[in-house]
């Protein structure tokens, strides 16, 4: 009896996690597309260290329309550096993020691309997605590190991951779509070995 | 010890604080879902707050229902009425609480669902569409004055463009003007904040455009509610022919405008953003309901189980006083609930507990009572001479006492619980007593009185005084057989009494002979003689013989008469012993060679024991002891051949007491029958010359000294006389003792 009855509660957790499961693989679906860190490299100038990378972002049709439906996409790249140990696991350095949002302006019939933290709200429009996203997809001269965050003869090792998510939404109510949103998705880690 | 009231004021605090807490966060939690914006940051945590509470309430909850269950299981008294009445006041507090609930969330789906219907979001696109009809024309006007100035710049050369664009600008209102040649490069510019280092440069969108020979315009929006208008225009040189060379024009939207469209824009896009956060939305405030309710339901549960407890706990202590009052523990008091009727109740129980502890202490001081009466009268009992013996109306013994087991001779102490036959054995005083008893009872006579006779044993006839007297006792109380009646048997052994009173006459008899008899026979002796003396020598012949025959005869009868008298006298004599001590052992082959000295053909020996060294004891009687048994003993076999006599000496230890005792055996033909219980009687005698005194005193010497003589007959023949004497004074007097608190013990 007892048996009976552990089975059956196991057989109940095995079909939440399977229906988690395929909540989360379906949802994938709405960003549908390639999401990768294509190329990146670092460029020290006077002291500072800048980011130059490409990301492709997804485009399709789902994007597309939800974005003249009036959704906000933000569009976040993780930068971590971290200084490579041999014996222990890497500490990290530094740890930013460079935040981008794009909506579509209806009245204007354009895209628009902003750099959420730039101090005055760097934006562009764009006639089409593709042009938007290959925009946003550029980051060229972003100086996210200071040589003297880094110790001489230590490697360090920079980690880039682009992420796609809705824009708008209050912290509780992401937290309550975790397991329904589809629009959030993120790319593999990219990563490269520091040089200076 | 924690106060009752203090901790009714723990508990009531503890509620209090629960429901402020709880409350509190049920405010919060409903502030946060009204206005998101506000609480953004603390909405993640208000929530986790209410999970906690809700946790926090699950595991007490779960606890008590635990506690529940098992004590349901196990029987504990009060847990099936506080399984019920928590059943109870959950159904009743469950039930409205899920109707509202359900009402509530349907309501509130319903609500949000009326937010987005599709008036609005038709309003909303109409709304919008407007606003681009608006900003269209005003771009096609702007991209037809952008290609005006375009076909006048083909006409004119370009020597004139600057100018021209200048002129442009300020007449079209544009903000910026600007002519780009075939490879972008910028011929002509007009604009107030446009340095040589700060030119415009066409976008690919742009040069694209002009490279298809088509005229563009776009609305550039920029932050904070403004908007641009971008147009170009390609230079034509000639009826469909451009050499790549383009005017590109920026020109201001009126405020006005701006501000309006993006108020359209703005709601178009938050509408779409309510729109996909709609399931959120109703999840949230669903969640919010749900938690209310939930919080709401168990703290209700378990103040339900808190009440139930609480209502029933002095039930269960009066349950569990009961029980210890079942089992006799009447010291249980409980304590006092409340002053509602419970209380009462509780008060009533200690108040009955407190009565039955005052009777049962009663009963027990009563019982005590009795028992310490049972106890002095078994005491009583057992100090009693008298015997005492209690049947059962099926003629089994109850109780006996000592006295009874010595006077019948059986170990009747050890037979309670037997039928009296059963204890019988070989002993026939005994058997004789229970015969004599079970045939009066037989015949139905319950109360007599009886003296019963028995026949001569070695230590003489025994004589009882019985009486017999019923019992009255509860026929019912069948498991208690003391209490059921019966019989009670009392006895007295008077053999002794009858014995002193025998002695006692025959002192008195004695002492009257001795006075009487003794005083006429010396003038008869006298006068015998001096008849002899006078008128034998004058006479001759037969009278002479005749004379001297009667009066020899006078004076020898009056001699053995004397005899006689100083026997008696001796007997009546009163005791004044003098104790010395001497050793026995010597005395004894004194006596013996004084008779041996005798002539008679009697073999007397002796056997002595030296342990025995001196005995306190009157040196002179104990020599007319030894005289007496010796002559007995020599007479006794005189006629025998081969006349054996022993006298014998041992010392022995009876109790704490040591005796030397001295053993007179011979082979004559011993004791009759007939005389055998009262050998020691005065003038009880086999022979034809003896006074019947010898072993009378014998027995009245010894028991002068505390010490005893039996008489019996050996069997290989001869009789045998056996007087222990306690060596010491001392013995003597633990002896007397003895005696005293044991008077009925057997004696010579």
């Amino acid at each position: 009896m007892q048996f009976r009855r552990a089975h059956h509660l196991t057989s109940l957790l095995l079909a939440a996690l399977l229906a988690i499961g395929a909540s989360a693989a379906s949802r994938a679906d709405v960003l549908d597309g390639v999401l990768e860190v294509s190329s990146a490299y670092v460029k020290p100038e006077q002291g500072v260290f800048q980011l130059f990378a490409r990301i492709t972002y997804p485009v399709n049709d789902d994007i597309r329309v939800a974005l003249k439906d009036g959704l906000m996409l933000n569009f976040d790249l993780d930068v971590v550096v971290s200084r490579e140990r041999r014996f222990w696991m890497d500490e990290t350095v530094a740890e930013y993020t460079l935040k981008r949002e794009l909506l579509y302006h209806a009245v204007s019939d354009r895209y628009v691309a902003r750099d959420v933290d730039s101090p005055n709200i760097d934006q562009r429009s764009f006639a089409t997605l593709e042009e938007a996203l290959e925009a946003l997809g550029t980051v060229d001269a972003w100086p996210f590190l200071l040589s003297p965050q880094l110790s001489a003869n230590r490697q360090y090792r920079v980690s880039l991951r682009a992420g796609v998510r809705r824009g708008r939404l209050s912290d509780t109510m992401r937290v309550l779509l975790f397991w329904t949103d589809g629009w959030h998705r993120e790319s593999e880690w990219f990563s490269w070995s520091l040089q200076r | 010890m924690v106060p009752a009231a203090l901790r009714r004021l723990g508990t009531l605090g503890l509620i209090g604080l629960w429901v402020l807490v709880t409350g509190g966060l049920l405010l919060l939690l409903a502030l946060s879902v009204q206005n998101s914006m506000q609480f953004s940051r603390l909405q993640a945590w208000i929530l986790l707050a209410n999970v906690i509470a809700l946790v926090a309430i699950s595991v007490l909850l779960a606890r008590k229902l635990i506690e529940l269950v098992r004590a349901f299981r196990a029987g504990v008294p009060g847990s099936r009425l506080t399984a019920r009445t928590v059943a109870i006041f959950g159904s009743l507090v469950i039930a409205p609480l899920i109707i509202v609930y359900l009402f509530s969330l349907e309501f509130l789906n319903q609500g949000i669902d009326s937010w987005f219907k599709v008036e609005i979001k038709q309003g909303l696109t109409d709304a919008l569409d407007l606003s681009k009809s608006a900003m269209d024309v005003r771009m096609r006007e702007y991209a037809r004055s952008t290609q005006l100035f375009a076909n006048r710049l083909a006409d004119s050369p370009p020597s004139n463009w600057t100018e021209a664009t200048d002129a442009q600008r300020v007449e079209s209102g544009a903000l910026e003007v600007v002519v780009f040649g075939t490879l972008g490069q910028v011929l002509a510019a007009s604009s107030a904040g446009v340095t040589a280092t700060n030119l415009p440069r066409a976008s690919a969108e742009v040069i694209a455009a002009i490279s298809a020979g088509s005229l563009y315009w776009s609305l550039e929006p920029l932050s904070e509610d403004d908007y641009l208008i971008n147009t170009a225009a390609p230079i034509a040189t000639g009826p469909g022919a451009s050499e790549g060379r383009f005017v590109v024009a920026q020109y201001p939207v009126p405020p006005q405008l701006s501000r309006l469209s993006e108020a359209v824009q703005h709601s178009y896009s938050q509408h779409y953003n309510l729109t996909q956060q709609r399931e959120g939305v109703k999840n949230l405030f669903g969640m919010t309901l749900t938690l209310v309710l939930l919080l709401a339901m168990l703290t209700a549960i378990y103040g339900a189980i808190y009440s139930a407890e609480k209502l029933v706990r002095p039930v269960q202590d009066l349950i569990a006083g009961t029980r210890a009052v079942g089992k006799g523990d009447f010291g249980t008091r409980l304590p006092l609930p409340s002053r509602d009727e419970m209380g009462f109740l509780v008060h009533s129980f200690n108040d009955m507990t407190k009565r039955l502890r005052r009777a049962r202490e009663e009963t027990t001081r009563s019982q005590l009572a009795v028992e310490r009466e049972r106890e002095r009268l078994s005491i009583i009992l057992a100090r009693l001479s008298t015997g005492v013996i209690a049947i059962g109306h099926d003629l089994v013994l109850r109780s006996a006492n000592q006295a009874a087991s010595n006077i019948l001779g059986a170990n009747l102490e050890q037979g309670v619980g037997q039928p009296l036959s059963a204890l019988a054995g070989e002993n026939a005083r005994y058997a004789r007593f229970v015969g004599e008893v079970t045939e009066r009872l037989a015949r139905g006579e319950e109360e007599w009185r009886e003296q019963m006779d028995f026949e001569p044993e070695a230590a003489g006839a025994r004589v009882l005084v019985c009486a017999c007297t019923p019992l009255p006792g509860d026929e019912h109380a069948e498991d208690e057989p003391a209490a059921q009646g019966g019989y009670v048997i009392v006895f007295d052994d008077i053999s002794a009494l009858l014995q002193a009173q025998r002695d006692a006459a025959w002192g008195e008899v004695a002492r009257r002979l001795a006075h009487e008899i003794k005083n006429p026979l010396t003038p008869i002796q006298l006068s015998a003689e001096r008849m002899r003396r006078r008128y034998l020598a004058q006479m001759t012949g037969e009278d002479a013989q005749i004379l001297d025959r009667a009066t020899y005869t006078i004076v020898q009868q009056v001699e053995a008469m004397k005899a006689m008298v100083n026997a008696f006298s001796e007997y009546a004599r009163a005791p004044d012993m003098k104790v010395t001590k001497f050793p026995l052992n010597a005395l004894v082959t004194e006596v013996a060679d004084l008779h041996r000295v005798q002539e008679s053909a009697v073999r007397i020996d002796v056997e002595l024991d030296t342990h025995i060294e001196n005995v306190e004891a009157d040196r002179g009687r104990v020599r007319q002891i030894l005289n007496n048994l010796i002559v007995n003993g020599v007479e006794a076999v005189e006629n025998v051949p081969g006349g054996h006599v022993v006298a014998s000496t041992r010392l022995e230890s009876v109790g704490s007491a040591e005796y030397a005792t001295i053993t007179l055996t011979d082979n004559g033909p011993g004791f009759s029958r007939e005389v055998l219980g009262r050998v020691f009687d005065p003038y009880v005698t086999s022979k034809p010359k003896g006074t019947g005194l010898g072993l009378a005193i014998v027995k009245k010497i010894v028991e002068e000294h505390g010490g005893r003589v039996e008489a019996d007959n050996r069997p290989e023949g001869g009789g045998r006389v056996r007087v222990s004497l306690p060596v010491t004074d001392g013995s003597r007097q633990l002896v007397a003792r003895e005696r005293r608190a044991e008077p009925r013990k057997e004696r010579a």
